[in-house]
């Protein structure tokens, strides 16, 4: 079994064992028959109607679904991303939803009171969205690098503060939209100008934004940083073995508290395209944890970046597919718990791989072991909290 | 004035069973050793079994399952931290998410989005001596865990500093391999505490569907379980500094909510929204000035492996 | 960790020395001894009867004790609640700290040891927490007490009173099992000494009938030079004196690279580790620092890379100062450093072997080219210098962690020469390495040396310490306690120096 197969096979085995036992669940709360379906409809909600298409169904049956999948694919991608760059320089980011927050708050803000022409004002709203999440998550990193404060606790009240601040104070009092004429039931702050939606690319058609195509280039661009630039590679190093680093003379803070800040600008930009990009405004609340998401993608896209971007993709499709699954009375919830249970099962990660290594070395028992230190499982590559 | 601070007692130690239950929870694991951010979702869980139980059987023996619930998750987290050395913190945040998406579906699909159907509340008990006392009257008129919440902090107290056990869990905590060595079992130990952890979250989940509220709503327990990790933090990872800064929380809590109904001027001044993130900055801010590790067990979060030292 | 057919005879009243190279497998058979791990084949008799210790437990209930070379403290729980610990004396149920700390007072005086019960361990010194763990299995009713290298970390005057709580034991017909590598020190305590090689017991011999040099060519094998003092590896087989001619000629002292006066640095335990501490490095020399572990050598190679701050003192280092190194700085100016700890100091063992040989010269060509990495440049020097320096698998692609100890370390000693250094600081750059890979490593080294290299080797070993050094310093508790040039260079005196004893010269 080669190294990347060892790699991306847990993930894999996992998100199909969580698919199964999903499916089990359905079948045992009302029945198989309907569970296959709730199925068939979450992959027609997810990549489109494929099958009415080629019965010559309009292009909208695979073009709006494929839309809705790539919307959440990426947000998905950009909070995965964030918590996926914490974790290569060792830092477990739980607060992309609090980031995300104020990237989405920022966004918004940027959106509906800045006056520019649209090639400018979009990188504007997107730039402080990022600004804003850098921000937010530097508080952690500060904590961590000069006072030494878990970034797992810290992060966790910080998303808790961002909610109480944004959602509870700032978004129903100050910044809350002025209430012009009948409209004035809307909550959340006041909608962006056109200048600063993210353009459809597909025209009516489909919900596709700019925000997908966004997302893969951030995937890219952080791979690039981190494989073929020295600041990531001192980033990397610095993740796995920070007192070698210090030794070689990397800037162990500066790089780590850099990496802290570019999770927090990557959880920014989710919040600014789900705001530029779909719901014009900050709403009353973000509605899903795509922070708390961002966990799941990032680890069962095992904390690679392009890997997050694939799980994302995956993920994307089942959740814009959920809403399908309504119409056979499955809530629309549904593919975030198999989305939680795949997490479970890449925690389990030493398990599948004991499962399997025993698979392979009992026909060949004899195998030397002690020759092997490379066969020492690689532990989950997680820093430890 | 006697009258709204008697209210607002009533209604703190009305609200801080759960937390109390859930910071006391987590400690007991944190303290051996693994780390607990699966609180949230061993309350989810407990707080919906409880309330289904309790459409069956007698509250207090739904309570009883609810906590079983809540043990039931922690053997998950168990079996991944404990046997496979998972990491803590991805299985306990994994748990949280199985158990937000799971319970939203099971309640839709059983009961649909409104809750389950109302269930008999915990009784509530008149303590008739001090119903007329003014101020400690506010003491009467809860159920069974706001009088269990007021004792158990100081049982567990007890357990942990002077007890045998208490002191192998504190040890473990600190230094599994010395445990080790004096031929205690290291993991028989962290899967104690983490099972009496979740089963103390569960009877927090509980407390929230039987008592505080007479069903089981879709958001339960809304970021409550994480509340009481900051109280643990901020109690210092001590049974009874968790149950002041319990306390502490579900009065403010009660004060803001009071607040808002009865000096709404008030909240134009102090937003709401500052007064909710007051617990978590405050455990931010008493994080930052302690600094280090604070108060934190020198193993936690590290899995115990027997041939490292 | 590895042990094959290792037999042992302990009998009771005695104090047993076990010595044996670092990996011979001494810790390793104690720690079965205890039931910490599993033998895979083999019997355990005790008093005759055959017995299974499947656990510490076992161990215990069996009168055997162990204090470990890494204490087994809690350091947040007091003296009596670490001895207690496991068998807490109990009053209706809760535990009753009163007659533990009067239990172990009790226990502690019996034996004559001064231990506060109420003190919290991680006040006291190192030398009263290893009493605590004495105490602590004498506590369970010890009859036989492993002691893993027990003096490592102790100073000499605590080592003085350990070997009279140990033959105060044995006077108690209890009895010790000591494990060291340090063979003096054990001739001068033990009744009999159980010589491991190799995951073997090959010999044991009445300490009285023998002698350090023949215990020392016991450890290292048939046909090899005794190892000195230490007794670590019989490193370059020819030996010290064949290779001193090869050395008489090459003292030539070069320009001063690196001229401290006066360091004062603190340990990571918060107390002075550097205590004034003054020497001269010149260009193409090996500059050894010899002592027993823990006297300040660790320290001293820390400040001299940048890695620890300097509490006092100061000089002058490739021509800028001493005080305020970082290990940027230290590398810019050409000082190279391979250091003890390989795995947390000096590799990422999860990166690959051309990602670690581009450690600390990555920013620079053929490594990168402006921000990028050079990914060309990088595999081109690394293959060359794995062929160069015989890393097997000459793999540059493959994880590190994949490769052996032996070779991890010639990747780091291709990795730290090829840069150039103009001061090289090497601590115990052998321990652990075979045979095979000490001599390699060896020949590197005074490669350096020729080439005009600064060299500070610290070493526990005094063998390599003779074998490699123009000059020697000894070390003895931050301080310089003596100072030899190569022709005045000898063990006895070695030795003395590093126990403590100052001298009128030098």
């Amino acid at each position: 079994m080669g190294e990347r197969t060892r790699q991306v096979l847990p993930s894999v085995l996992s998100v199909l064992l969580a698919l199964a036992v999903c499916w089990l669940i359905i079948a045992f709360t009302r029945d198989a028959d309907t569970a296959t379906r709730a199925y068939l409809q979450m992959l027609w909600g997810g990549v489109g109607n494929w099958p009415a298409l080629l019965d010559g169904g309009s292009s909208t049956t695979v073009l709006r679904p494929l839309g809705e999948a790539a919307m959440k694919a990426a947000i998905l991608t950009l909070t995965g991303l964030s918590v996926a760059v914490a974790f290569k320089v060792g830092l477990f980011n739980i607060g992309a939803q609090g980031q995300m927050i104020w990237g989405a708050l920022a966004a918004a803000l940027v959106g509906a009171h800045v006056a520019l022409p649209g090639l400018l004002h979009v990188p504007l709203a997107l730039l402080a969205a990022a600004v804003a999440g850098a921000a937010w998550a530097s508080i952690a990193g500060v904590l961590k690098l000069k006072r030494g404060v878990h970034e797992v606790i810290s992060t966790i009240m910080l998303n808790w503060v961002a909610v109480s601040l944004v959602d509870n104070w700032l978004v129903i009092g100050p910044l809350r939209a002025v209430a012009e004429g009948h409209q004035s039931s809307i909550t959340g702050t006041a909608e962006i100008l056109s200048t600063a939606q993210l353009p459809r690319l597909l025209g009516d058609s489909s919900r596709l934004n700019l925000g997908f195509p966004l997302a893969l280039v951030a995937a890219l661009g952080v791979w690039v940083w981190l494989t073929r630039t020295r600041a990531g590679y001192e980033t990397r190093a610095v993740g796995l073995t920070p007192e070698a680093a210090r030794a070689a003379g990397i800037p162990t803070l500066a790089r780590a508290g850099g990496a802290m800040a570019l999770a927090g600008a990557l959880a920014g930009l989710a919040g600014a395209v789900l705001v530029l990009g779909t719901e014009g405004r900050y709403p009353g609340s973000l509605g899903a944890p795509y922070g708390f998401d961002g966990i799941a993608i990032a680890l069962i896209g095992n904390n690679h970046p392009l890997g997050a971007a694939v799980s994302a993709a995956v993920f994307g499709i089942l959740r814009a597919g959920g809403t399908r699954m309504q119409l056979l009375g499955v809530h629309k919830s549904f593919p975030e718990l198999i989305q939680g249970f795949a997490l479970l099962f890449v925690a389990g990660r030493m398990v599948w791989l004991a499962v399997l290594r025993r698979r392979r070395e009992q026909p060949t028992g004899e195998q030397p072991t002690g020759e092997q230190p490379a066969a020492e499982v690689p532990a989950a590559e997680v820093p430890r909290a | 004035m006697l009258e709204v601070l008697h209210s607002l007692l009533f209604s703190t130690l009305d609200a801080a069973p759960a937390l109390v239950f859930a910071a006391l929870g987590a400690m007991l694991s944190e303290r051996a050793g693994v780390v607990s951010v699966g609180v949230e979702g061993m309350m989810r869980t407990g707080a919906f079994c409880a309330a289904v139980a309790a459409l069956a059987m007698p509250t207090p023996t739904a309570v009883l399952v609810g906590m079983a619930a809540g043990a039931g998750i922690a053997a998950v987290h168990g079996y991944l931290s404990i046997r496979w050395r998972s990491d803590q913190v991805v299985s306990g945040m994994a748990l949280n998410l199985v158990a937000m998406a799971g319970g939203t579906f099971l309640l839709e699909s059983l009961y649909g989005p409104n809750g389950t159907p109302a269930i008999t509340q915990l009784p509530r008990w008149d303590l008739p001596g001090l119903s007329a006392v003014p101020l400690l009257g506010a003491l009467s008129g809860h159920a069974a865990p706001t009088y269990l919440a007021l004792t158990l902090p100081f049982v567990f107290h007890l357990l942990l500093t002077r007890t045998p056990l208490g002191l192998r869990l504190r040890a473990v905590g600190d230094k599994p391999h010395a445990v080790a060595t004096l031929g205690l079992s290291v993991s028989r130990l962290r899967w104690g505490a983490v099972l009496g952890g979740g089963l103390m979250a569960g009877l927090g989940g509980a407390v929230l569907s039987t008592a505080v509220l007479d069903r089981f709503e879709q958001h339960t327990p809304a970021g409550l379980g994480f509340m009481a990790l900051a109280a643990m933090v901020f109690g210092r990872w001590t049974p009874l500094g968790a149950f002041a800064a319990a306390l502490f929380f579900a009065f403010g809590n009660a004060l803001r909510i009071g607040l808002a109904s009865s000096a709404p001027w008030l909240l134009d001044l102090v937003p709401q929204g500052f007064l909710l993130a007051l617990p978590y900055l405050l455990t931010l801010l008493v994080l930052a000035l302690q600094g280090q590790r604070g108060h934190a067990p020198a193993a936690l979060g590290t899995p115990y492996e027997q041939e490292s030292r | 960790m590895s042990l094959e057919d290792a037999s042992l005879d302990i009998l009771p009243g005695e104090l047993l020395a076990v010595v044996g190279e670092n990996g011979a497998g001494k810790s390793s058979l104690m720690n079965v001894l205890y039931g910490l791990y599993q033998p895979d084949a083999g019997t355990f008799l005790m008093d005759g009867k055959p017995v299974r210790l499947k656990s510490p437990r076992d161990a215990i209930a069996r009168g055997i004790g162990m204090v470990h070379q890494h204490f087994m403290l809690v350091p947040t729980l007091t003296v009596a609640e670490n001895v207690v610990l496991g068998r807490e004396p109990t009053r209706r149920g809760l535990l009753d700290l009163n007659r533990a700390c009067a239990e172990v007072a009790a226990t502690a005086k019996r034996f004559g040891f001064q231990l506060d019960p109420r003190a919290r361990v991680d006040t006291l010194t190192v030398g009263s927490q290893q009493k605590v763990e004495i105490v602590k299995a004498l506590h369970r009713g010890a009859q036989v007490l492993i002691l893993d290298e027990p003096t490592a970390v102790l100073t000499p005057q605590e080592s003085d009173e350990l070997a009279q709580v140990m033959r105060g034991l044995v006077a108690q017909g209890r009895t010790v099992v000591l494990i060291s590598h340090k063979l003096k020190e054990v001739l001068g305590v033990a009744d009999r000494v159980a010589v491991m090689r190799r995951g073997r017991t090959v010999a044991v011999v009445r300490a009285a009938e023998t002698s350090v040099s023949a215990l020392a060519s016991l450890m290292v094998g048939e046909g090899s030079r005794g190892a000195a003092l230490t007794g670590v590896p019989a490193t370059s087989a020819p030996g010290v004196h064949d290779s001193q001619g090869e050395h008489a000629g090459t003292v030539t002292a070069g320009p001063i690279v690196l001229e401290a006066k006066d360091l004062r640095a603190k340990g990571d335990n918060g107390r002075p580790a550097l205590q004034g501490v003054s020497l001269t490095v010149h260009a193409g020399e090996i500059v050894g620092i010899a002592g027993v572990d823990g006297n300040g050598q660790r320290e001293l190679a820390e400040v001299l890379t940048g890695l620890r701050a300097l509490e006092g003192g100061g000089g002058t280092l490739l021509g800028g100062p001493l005080a305020g190194l970082t290990p940027t700085l230290a590398k810019a100016r050409g000082v190279g450093h391979v250091p003890e700890d390989r795995l947390a100091r000096a590799v990422v063992k999860a990166m690959t072997v051309e990602e670690n040989v581009a450690l600390g010269r990555h920013r620079q060509p053929p490594f990168a080219r402006g921000p990028w990495v050079d990914f060309k440049g990088r595999r081109e020097r690394a293959t060359q210098l794995l062929a160069t320096y015989d890393v097997r698998p000459p793999d540059p692609t493959v994880a590190l962690q994949a490769l052996s100890g032996g070779n991890q370390q010639k990747v780091v000693v291709a990795r730290e020469l090829d840069a150039e250094p103009k001061l090289l600081v090497v601590v115990q750059p052998t321990r652990g390495l075979d045979i095979g890979a000490v001599a390699q490593v060896h020949a590197r080294l005074r490669e350096a040396k020729a080439r005009g290299a600064g060299v500070v080797m610290v070493s526990l070993d005094l063998e390599e310490v003779l074998a490699l050094s123009d000059r020697v310093y000894v070390l003895y508790e931050g301080r310089v306690t003596g100072h030899f040039p190569r022709k005045d260079l000898d063990e006895r005196e070695l030795g003395r120096r590093m126990l403590g004893a100052e001298s009128d010269h030098g």
